[in-house]
This record gives structure tokens, C-alpha cells and sequence, in this order.
């Protein structure tokens, strides 16, 4: 940092009152981290001249190659707001008291620890690594193309995880100077993408909600508008504090009537909620109106207007730019007139939460423990004196090969150097001591985007690095002083690993290399999976075909150095159930004397989707979640409350029923039941992929009088033979994951469109323009098997005009019999048994049910 | 005290005897029931009896210098309650005959020595049998802890091998391996999958080939590997990883012993 020392950086993060920790999101090409980059330019980070150009947070080559982001970068901001703005911060954890001159005053200083995120769909679990560390988000839409499929969904993962969001419009240069648009339409834009962006945050929380009111909303200042390339930005504050003096009212009232049916009369000088002949929206009478003219003098060389409005607005030019013309005058005269970083810091201290406001109502969706133990108290108050709770969320390299920065938050307590500390990983549970090491914090460091610099201790509400626990750790995990800590509540991901590719090393005396690297990558990423399949093939599952290349670049370069031959990208399918098993299908004990009775059937429509969802959960008290079955999805509700388990992992799409009436023993043998049914979940009976949206019922049980004679070595194959045999009977499917696809394109292109995804069983849903604009959007289902090579399919079949975005959004059935053979179904399974090395054919049912 | 050893050919049947031998008891007498011949199968669905290996009960009684008597299960297990009471046609009431055939010939038998060591079931029937016989039953094994009975058995020279497997984790390549050979094995399975070790759940059964009583050893010349039911061999994974190869529908394999003879120590 330019301005700022590391001991002036850590004493700020004292007043944890004037913290703000924030993420930028948005859809891909928005404009996030050329935004970013004017507020860092404002922190004194680079020089000013520079921002809009240099992609600050873009630390790697490739993401300054291909101008896209692919890492998250953090970078720590310092803002001083100035005096008379204070007051616009509202509520008493937002800012800390000092005293000067014996008088209490609000402190006017701010830390704020950014962090610019991916728009790629493919690196959406960077953004959720993200948001899980900060408490606010700076939404970026452009207001050319408006809210995209990217932008809900980060906005929708934000909400969920209890981020308060903050909107700003961006490439307002584009809408001005390219489409030409006229006030009023600029207004109707900017209105919609306000009212699309409240749709959202209707949908997934609500102003009663524990954040309080969400909305976004201009009058209220948490919408800015702007331009983050030309380096200018405005909330209404900005313009209404111009006009403030010559109203005679107060900047907040002014801005209520800047937005919205809010219309002056020019005779009149009143204000009125309806439109008459000589009257004029606020909007655009006082904001858009001084900007049209600005861009209208300078754009078309009016050299006295110009002069008039340098002199009226009192900008100063600097000397070698009162010469310049056009374009590059106009934006460093905006650029002077509405700085962007002073409106956005200004924007983000008011309206987004501190640590201190937000930790107390994300604390119970944070924390897995009890809400009232000494850790969950101390995240609630986000207390630095507190037992020390962190969250790693993401692992980043470092410089030195196959070692890693744990990237994370300080929720309560202080991490420091050369503290002893609890290394809990994801599968660590309290009292035991799996996944837990307890290990010394080598060094505790800041990071700022490209740079690093090593800090004595951070305290809570804070953004840190550590050194030297990587190796305890896969991915993310908590970080603990207190001995009793439950987990902090891991990462929900938006996107699945749902594309495979198969690698190995070109030359065989490589494997160690690459196992080695496989690991390192697995590290690298927040979502990347890598597999070490039974037949030695070696799997590297990712997001989609650009999440793959990338992952596949960095193990070829960065984290395995060897030449690498990779496979065709496959598709992870998932097994289900279509029908109720056509008989209680009956299997048996290695030993005989055990026998279990059980059925499959499908969910309803709609339950797997409320289990991955998290809406019904594992973890639900059982009745309050039975009372949701039972009016939902109209399940017994004596039998919903006895569902013995989700799976896989416990937590899954697959749910399994005691529908048994007065079994002896059967509490017994439910632990060794529920093992067998996470591992039959996991491994379905077609083709060893995870199970999916199917019910088992256990409908009796007989066993054996003696207690020795129905142990786990006995009951865990016999309940995972008798699933099989279940899923056998009840009409097999195979589901195969599908992308929503958003694109863009001219009219002309449209056509193209239709070809392309006729020939890759893709079918349109929805065909629209974009509201004042030539473009048009088409959002189609395409199945992922045939998403590769899409892009540059579309792309050759328009001429270049259209841009697929594509998101994975369900499961859909295959149409065929698995079981039957020469269905396409059929093939898949016996491919991917083939590729997994497993015996050929599907194994027959009599090799799972036994006869009485 | 004069005793009959009750003997299934396994490890446990033996080694309890052993444990007689020690305590001062005198072995009179070896009883040993046995499938039926008629029984396509050499594995008959007992809940009580050791059935596979019973071709080469026939070698003990040389094998140990001691009469040996033997009959057919005709019996079925009709009594599967957790307590016994006397019930016609039970596999039970064989053990019932055989050992009163046992007292007959040797009116000074006064024990039984049975290898029981956690199946409560077995053993409230091998002492319902014996109070009716006026007979007391030696279970010198009961509630032992396994993994240590396991190298008790090893280390006192019981050389045995496994001729049956049916539990998870345990496949054809485990037959014919020797206690010795799988401790290791057991002890893995019992943290994994709680299996126990010395196969007490039915998870494997075994065949005596030497102990310090025998005077003579068992030589198995030829085996036949026999598998229960059509079996799928899956690979899995677990955890992601290629750690281990358990099936996990966990097959029934046993072995025939086919031919044997004894040789001299």
C-alpha cells in the first residue's frame, strides 16, 4: 500500500465498527473488477490515471489474457468519509466513538476489505468461497444488457448465506453514447433492473427477514449508476446534495423525489405524483438531464458550453487535459465531476452492514454448535476477546510450488502468529478426533491482491491469510481456540461438478507427479473434485467445459509440470426410480439368519430439489419436517417423522423410511441399515453413480435372537443388497444433468441459435428483446452432454454474434430402459461401467434378492 | 472330571478343550453332528452347528486317539427365540440324542466342553441339553475378548484354516489362510465394520488341522472352492480413494475338503 503501513492497517482493524467486508458480483463481463478498480485506485493503491486498464484484481496471466476472472482476490481498502457525511451512517454498530479534544465524535475512517469475485458460471463456487467471508455485495449489472442468469444467481447465493446487497448500474457510457437512449427510456432501464433485482431478493428473503429491509432502492441511496471503464459514478445523494441548498431541504428528502413518479412542475416549482404537461420526472430533470448535457457539449465539440460547464461545476482540469477532446474529455471531466471511488466508498460504508451489525444475525446460519455456547456468543458479538473462530474458504497458492495460503475470516477472537490453534476439517466432529490436528499458525499474513505482508495477529471481523496450515486441510475448514467448537456450517455450492475428464501422464513414470498435482489442484479449488477411480483412471470433475480447461491448464503448468493426455469431458449421470417396486423385495444375511424387507419409489416432484436446496433438511427437527412433508408432498405423517436418514453423505436427495410395525431389536441394527444405505445411495446398483430423488421403505425386518449373530458385518451388505434389489424392481432411471443457457444476440442471429441447439437436443423456453436495446435473449435447456464444443459451435453458426452463458439447473430422465439393452440409457450405463472398470453388464437382480 | 468335547472341527471347539485339558479335566469321549448326507449342500442353514469341514471331523477321533461319535442333523432350528424350551423336531433335541448316546456308552462323563464364546444363543442351548443330561457344560471361552482369544489360540498351537467366509470385507482369497495369517485382516474389519474377530457372528468358520491334543495332523491334499450364490464382483471406492477392495454385498465362498490323511508327529 501507498499511503498506509501495516501497523496503521492494523490498528484500524481494531475499530471493527468501521469495517465493512464486501464482495463485487455479478454476471460475467458486467464490469466487476474494472469497478473494482476504480476503488482501488481511490485507496491509493495504483495511480488514478490508470484504473479502468488495469484489471488490479485480475492477479493471474491468463485472467489478464482472456479479461476474465477466474480467482477471487481480496484487497483491503482504507476510506475516509468526511465530516458532514457521517450522519448518513446509520445505526450505533456501524461506526466506533472516539474522542477529540475531550469530545465524543464518530469515527470517520474506514477499512474495507474487498473482495472482487468471478462472473463465469463455471467459477461460481469462487463466489461463494466469497461471500461466506464478508456481509455485504456490490451487485454489478449492466445496465446495457440488464439482470442475467449469472447476476440471480450469485444474488440468490448472497441472500442465502445473509449478504445484504448493494446495486450499482454500470456501463452507463455504453447506454449514452452507443445506444443513444433518451431520458425517459434510460429511466424505464434503470427502473427495470431495479425492480428485477427486488424480484430476486423477494423470492429468497424478505424486509422482515433478520438483516432487516434488503431492497434495493435509489431513493435511499443503495443504487449507483455510472460508468466503472470512463472512472464516474452518482447515487442520488450526490446529486441531490447540489441541489440540497438551492431547495432549501435536506439531502435525504431531496433524494425521494429524485426517483421514482416524483414530477416537478418548472412553473409551478412544486412537486406532484402525477405527470402534467409542464412538469418533469425529478429523475430525469435533475440527474439525467445535467449529464445529457455534459455528454452533448463535450461529444459534440461545443467548445463554449463546455468551458461554461467546466466553470459551473467547478471541476479542475488538470493542464494536459483542458486540451484533450471527445471521448477522453469527457471522461476525465466526469471523471472529476462524479469520481467513482469517492461515490462507491461512500455508498458501501453507508448502506453495507459491519461486522459487528451482520455477525449477529448470520451467527445461527454460520454455526453448527449450539447458539448459546461460548462460541456462537462470541461470533454473535464479534468479540476479539472471545475463543478465536474462523473459516478457511478457500486455498490459494502460494509462490513457493504445491504450498498455500488458507484464505479466510475472523469471526470472533484474534488469529496471530505463532498460536496454537484447533484444525478442524469439514468431517470433524465434537469429542472426536477425526479431521482435527492441533497445530502452531506459522505466520498470519494480509493479502491484497497481487501482494501479501505479514501482520503480527488479526483480529475478529477481519479477512486473513495464514501460513502453514495447508497441509491439514483439503479445502476449507474452522479454525478454533476453543476446545469444545462445533464446525463452522460448510459452503452450499450453486453449481455442481457435473463434467469429468479423465487425465494421465504421458509418460508412466510421471504418476507420482500427477497424483501429487491432482492433489494440489483439489486444494486449489474451491469445488474442483479429483478422483482416483478403482481402475486407476484418474478423474478431475469441474463445472463446466471452461472450469475444466482452466483446472487442467493449472495442473499441466502450475501443479503437476508434466505433459498430460486427457480424455473427452464425460457427463456425471445420476440413478432414480420411476415406479414403486413391483414386490417387497427380500435379501438375506451372509449368514441367513437376518433378513430385510424393503421397497423403493420415487419422490414426488420437487422434494430432491427442497433436500439440495436445504429447505428440507437432515439436520430439521424431524417433526417440524415431517408437518412440511406431509402438507407438501402429502406424506403419512406418522411415517415422515420416521425417516431414519438422507443420502448420501448423510445428508442427500435419497431418503430412507421405518414403515415397520413393531420390530424387535430393529433400533439395533439401524446404525449398520443407515451405513448400507449411505454407501447403496452413493454407489447406485446401474453404474456406481449417486442415487437421486428415490424413497426406500423398510417394511419388516426379521433377525436374529441373538445379538452377536446381527452385527454390522452382517447387516451393512445385506441393507445394501436389498436397496439394489429395491431399485431393480421399482423401473431404473438414469438422470442426466442439464444447463440452463442464457444468450445474447442480434436478431439476425436468432436463427442460428435454433440450429445449433436443435442438433444438441437443446429446446428453447423463452425468446425476448432486452427492452431499448437491438439484442435479443434466448434461454434454452440444453443437456450437458451436449454442451461441449457449444460455444464454438454457436459462435461459427452466428458469425460470432452470440454468447452462451450456461448454468446447470436440473436433472432430468433419460427416456429409455436402462435395463433394456440398445436404449441410450443402456449404453450410457455400460459405458460408464466400462470407463469405471467395473464387471460388464448390469448385474442381475437375483444377485441382491433372496427367496424366503 | 470326565468330559466329552463337544467338536465342530473349528478353532474354538478345539482350543475350549484344550482349556479342559489344562484345567485337569480328562477328555473320555468326542461328539461332532454332521448335515445331512442327503443334503445337496456341505452348508446347512444351522443357527447351532458347524456344517461346512465336516468330512474332516471324521479324522479326529484318530487324529486324537479318543472315540468318536457322531450323528446326522435331522432336526430343524424350529425354536428361534432368544430362551429354549424343549421343541420336537428343534436341531436342538440332536444334540439332545447325541449326547445322550455319549452318556450311555461312558456313564462316567460328567462335562461338556463347548467352544461358545459370545452366542448366548448357542450356549443357553448346549445348557438346556446339558441340565437335562445332569451335565455340566465348560465354556472356558465365554465373553473372552476376541482379539487377544485370537492370539491365545495362535500362540498355544492351534494351527487352523479358514474354510468358510460370509461376512463384508472377507472373499475367496481369504480361504485356506491361517488364523495367523489373518489377525491382522480381523482386527482392520472389526474397526471398520464391526466385525468380530473371531468370527463369532458367523462370519467365518474354520478347520483344525493341529493342536497339542491331536497325536496325530490333518494333511488336506485336495480342496474344491464352492460360492453361495451367483456373486457380482464390484469394485468400489470409498472416500474417493483406492484404499480397499471389500465386496460389499459380501459373498458366501467355503471350502470342500476333499481329501486328507493323517501323518504322524
Amino acid at each position: 500500500m501507498v499511503n498506509f503501513t501495516v501497523d496503521e492497517i492494523r490498528a484500524l482493524m481494531d475499530r471493527k465498527r468501521n469495517i465493512r467486508n464486501m464482495s463485487v458480483i455479478a454476471h460475467v463481463d458486467h464490469g466487476k473488477s474494472t469497478l473494482t478498480d476504480s476503488l482501488v485506485s481511490k485507496a491509493g493503491i495504483i495511480a488514478g490515471a490508470k484504473a479502468g486498464e488495469t484489471r488490479f484484481t485480475d492477479t493471474r496471466k491468463d485472467e489478464q489474457e482472456r479479461c476474465i476472472t477466474i480467482k477471487s482476490t481480496a484487497i483491503s481498502l482504507f476510506f475516509e468519509l468526511e465530516k458532514k457525511d457521517l450522519d448518513f451512517v446509520k445505526g450505533e454498530q456501524q461506526f466506533e466513538m472516539v474522542e477529540v479534544d475531550g469530545k465524543k465524535e464518530k469515527y470517520n475512517g474506514f477499512l474495507i476489505n474487498l473482495i472482487d469475485s468471478p462472473g463465469h458460471v463455471d467459477f461460481s463456487s469462487e463466489v461463494t468461497a466469497a461471500l461466506r467471508v464478508t456481509d455485504g455485495a456490490l451487485v454489478v449489472v449492466d445496465c446495457v444488457s440488464g439482470v442475467c442468469v449469472q447476476t440471480e444467481t450469485v444474488l440468490r447465493q448472497a441472500i442465502a448465506e445473509r449478504i445484504k446487497p448493494v446495486l450499482f448500474m454500470n456501463k452507463m457510457d455504453r447506454a449514452l453514447l452507443e445506444l443513444q437512449l433518451g431520458a425517459e427510456e434510460l429511466f424505464q432501464t434503470f427502473q427495470r433492473i431495479v425492480e428485477n433485482i427486488n424480484v430476486i431478493i423477494a423470492t429468497y428473503g424478505d424486509d422482515d427477514g433478520p438483516m432487516g429491509p434488503i431492497m434495493v432502492d435509489p431513493s435511499i441511496g443503495n443504487v449507483g449508476f455510472g460508468s466503472g471503464l470512463h472512472g464516474w459514478a452518482f447515487t442520488l445523494k450526490q446529486f441531490s446534495e447540489m441541489y440540497a441548498d438551492k431547495f432549501g431541504v435536506q439531502v435525504d428528502k431531496l433524494m425521494k423525489n429524485l426517483w421514482g413518479d416524483r414530477f416537478f412542475d418548472l412553473k409551478t416549482k412544486k412537486w406532484s405524483n402525477s405527470q402534467t404537461d409542464d412538469s418533469k420526472r425529478g429523475f430525469n430533470q435533475f440527474v439525467l438531464d445535467p449529464i445529457f448535457m455534459v455528454f452533448d457539449a463535450i461529444m459534440n465539440l461545443k467548445k463554449d458550453k463546455t468551458a461554461a460547464l467546466v466553470e459551473k461545476l467547478g471541476i479542475k482540469l488538470a493542464n494536459d487535459e483542458k486540451d484533450l477532446e471527445g471521448k477522453p474529455l469527457m471522461k476525465a471531466f466526469m471523471r472529476r465531476w462524479l469520481p467513482a471511488g469517492d461515490t462507491m466508498l461512500q455508498m458501501i460504508t453507508f448502506h453495507l452492514p459491519s461486522p459487528v451489525t451482520a455477525q449477529r444475525y448470520r451467527m445461527e446460519m454460520l454455526y453448527e454448535g449450539p447458539h448459546d455456547d461460548e462460541a456462537a456468543v462470541a461470533i454473535k458479538t464479534c468479540d476479539p476477546n472471545g475463543p478465536l473462530m474462523m473459516y478457511i474458504s478457500k486455498m490459494v497458492p502460494t509462490s513457493d510450488k504445491g504450498r498455500f495460503y488458507a484464505f479466510g475470516r475472523v469471526f470472533s477472537g484474534k488469529v496471530a502468529t505463532g498460536m496454537k490453534a484447533r484444525i478442524q476439517g469439514p468431517n470433524y466432529i465434537p469429542g472426536k478426533k477425526e479431521d482435527l490436528y492441533e497445530k502452531t499458525i506459522q505466520r498470519t499474513i494480509l493479502m491484497m491482491g497481487r501482494y501479501i505482508e505479514p501482520i503480527e495477529d488479526i483480529p475478529s471481523g477481519n479477512i486473513a491469510g495464514l501460513v502453514g496450515v495447508d497441509q491439514y486441510l483439503v479445502k476449507g475448514g474452522t479454525i478454533t481456540t476453543f476446545k469444545d467448537a462445533h464446525n463452522m456450517r460448510v459452503m452450499k455450492f450453486s453449481v455442481s461438478p457435473v463434467v469429468r475428464v479423465a487425465v494421465e501422464a504421458k509418460n508412466p513414470a510421471d504418476l507420482p507427479k500427477l497424483v501429487e498435482g491432482l492433489k494440489r489442484l483439489a486444494k486449489s479449488d474451491p469445488m474442483v473434485q479429483c478422483i482416483f477411480e478403482e481402475s486407476g483412471e484418474h478423474i478431475i470433475a469441474g463445472a463446466g467445459e471452461l472450469h475444466l480447461e482452466i483446472c487442467l491448464k493449472d495442473l499441466e503448468e502450475d501443479h503437476a509440470c508434466i505433459p498430460l493426455k486427457k480424455s473427452d469431458p464425460v457427463v456425471s449421470y445420476r440413478e432414480t426410480v420411476q415406479a414403486e417396486s413391483n414386490q417387497i423385495c427380500l435379501s438375506k444375511s451372509p449368514n441367513k439368519h437376518n433378513r430385510l424387507h424393503c421397497t423403493a419409489q420415487p419422490m414426488p416432484d420437487g422434494l430432491a430439489d427442497d433436500i439440495e436446496g436445504g429447505t428440507v433438511n437432515a439436520r430439521d427437527e424431524f417433526k417440524a419436517r415431517a408437518k412440511i412433508l406431509a402438507e407438501k408432498y402429502e406424506y403419512d405423517v406418522t411415517e415422515a417423522r420416521k425417516i431414519w436418514c438422507f443420502g448420501p453423505d448423510g445428508t442427500g436427495p435419497n431418503l430412507l423410511f421405518d414403515v415397520t410395525k413393531g420390530v424387535q431389536y430393529l433400533n439395533e441394527i439401524k446404525d449398520s441399515v443407515v451405513a448400507g444405505f449411505q454407501w447403496a445411495t452413493r454407489e447406485g446398483v446401474l453404474s456406481d453413480e449417486n442415487m437421486r430423488g428415490v424413497r426406500f421403505n423398510i417394511h419388516d425386518v426379521t433377525l436374529h435372537a441373538d445379538a452377536i449373530h446381527r452385527g454390522g458385518g452382517q447387516v451393512i451388505p445385506t441393507a445394501r443388497r436389498v436397496f439394489y434389489a429395491s431399485v431393480l424392481t421399482a423401473e431404473p432411471r438414469i438422470l442426466e444433468p442439464v444447463y440452463l443457457v442464457e444468450i445474447q444476440c442480434p436478431e439476425a442471429a436468432v436463427g442460428g441459435i435454433y440450429g445449433v441447439l436443435n442438433r444438441r437436443r437443446g429446446h428453447v423456453f423463452e425468446e425476448s428483446q432486452v427492452t431499448g436495446t437491438p439484442m435479443f435473449v434466448v434461454k434454452a435447456y440444453l443437456p450437458v452432454n451436449e454442451s461441449f464444443g457449444f460455444t464454438a459451435d454457436l459462435r461459427s453458426n452466428t458469425g460470432g454474434q452470440a454468447f452462451p452463458q450456461c448454468v446447470f439447473d436440473h436433472w432430468q430422465v433419460l427416456p429409455g430402459d436402462p435395463l433394456e439393452a440398445g436404449t441410450k440409457p443402456n449404453q450410457i450405463v455400460l459405458d460408464t461401467r466400462k470407463r469405471k472398470g467395473l464387471k460388464e453388464g448390469i448385474p442381475a437382480l437375483d444377485n441382491y434378492l433372496d427367496k424366503m | 472330571m470326565q468330559v466329552v468335547g463337544l467338536i465342530s472341527g473349528g478353532k474354538d471347539s478345539c482350543y475350549n478343550l484344550m482349556c479342559a485339558v489344562r484345567e485337569g479335566h480328562k477328555v473320555a469321549a468326542l461328539a461332532n453332528l454332521y448335515p445331512p448326507k442327503s443334503s445337496k449342500t456341505d452348508e446347512l442353514d444351522s443357527y447351532m452347528y458347524q456344517s461346512v469341514g465336516a468330512d474332516g471331523v471324521e479324522l479326529y477321533g484318530e487324529a486324537m486317539q479318543l472315540p468318536l461319535y457322531r450323528r446326522e442333523i435331522s432336526g430343524q432350528p424350529k425354536n428361534q427365540k432368544a430362551d429354549y424350551v424343549k421343541t420336537d423336531g428343534d436341531e436342538v433335541e440332536d444334540l439332545y440324542e447325541l449326547l445322550a448316546e455319549v452318556k450311555k456308552h461312558h456313564p462316567e462323563v460328567r462335562g461338556v466342553s463347548a467352544g461358545a464364546i459370545l452366542s448366548s444363543y448357542q450356549k443357553v442351548r448346549v445348557e438346556d441339553v446339558c441340565r437335562r443330561l445332569n451335565l455340566t457344560p465348560l465354556c472356558f471361552l465365554w465373553e473372552k475378548e476376541q482379539n487377544s482369544l485370537l492370539a491365545e489360540m495362535i500362540e498355544n498351537g492351534v494351527d487352523a484354516i479358514l474354510i468358510k467366509v460370509a461376512a463384508i470385507g472377507l472373499g475367496e482369497k481369504h480361504l485356506g489362510k491361517t488364523l495367523s495369517e489373518m489377525a491382522a485382516t480381523m482386527k482392520t474389519l472389526q474397526d471398520k465394520y464391526g466385525v468380530h474377530p473371531c468370527g463369532e457372528g458367523g462370519e467365518f468358520e474354520s478347520f483344525v488341522r493341529d493342536c497339542p491334543l491331536f497325536k496325530k495332523r490333518i494333511v488336506i491334499d485336495e480342496t474344491e472352492v464352492f460360492i453361495r450364490s451367483p456373486i457380482d464382483f464390484f469394485s468400489i471406492q470409498l472416500f474417493q480413494t483406492i484404499t480397499h477392495q471389500d465386496d460389499p454385498v459380501a459373498p458366501v465362498f467355503y471350502l470342500r475338503l476333499k481329501k486328507m490323511h493323517l501323518i504322524d508327529k
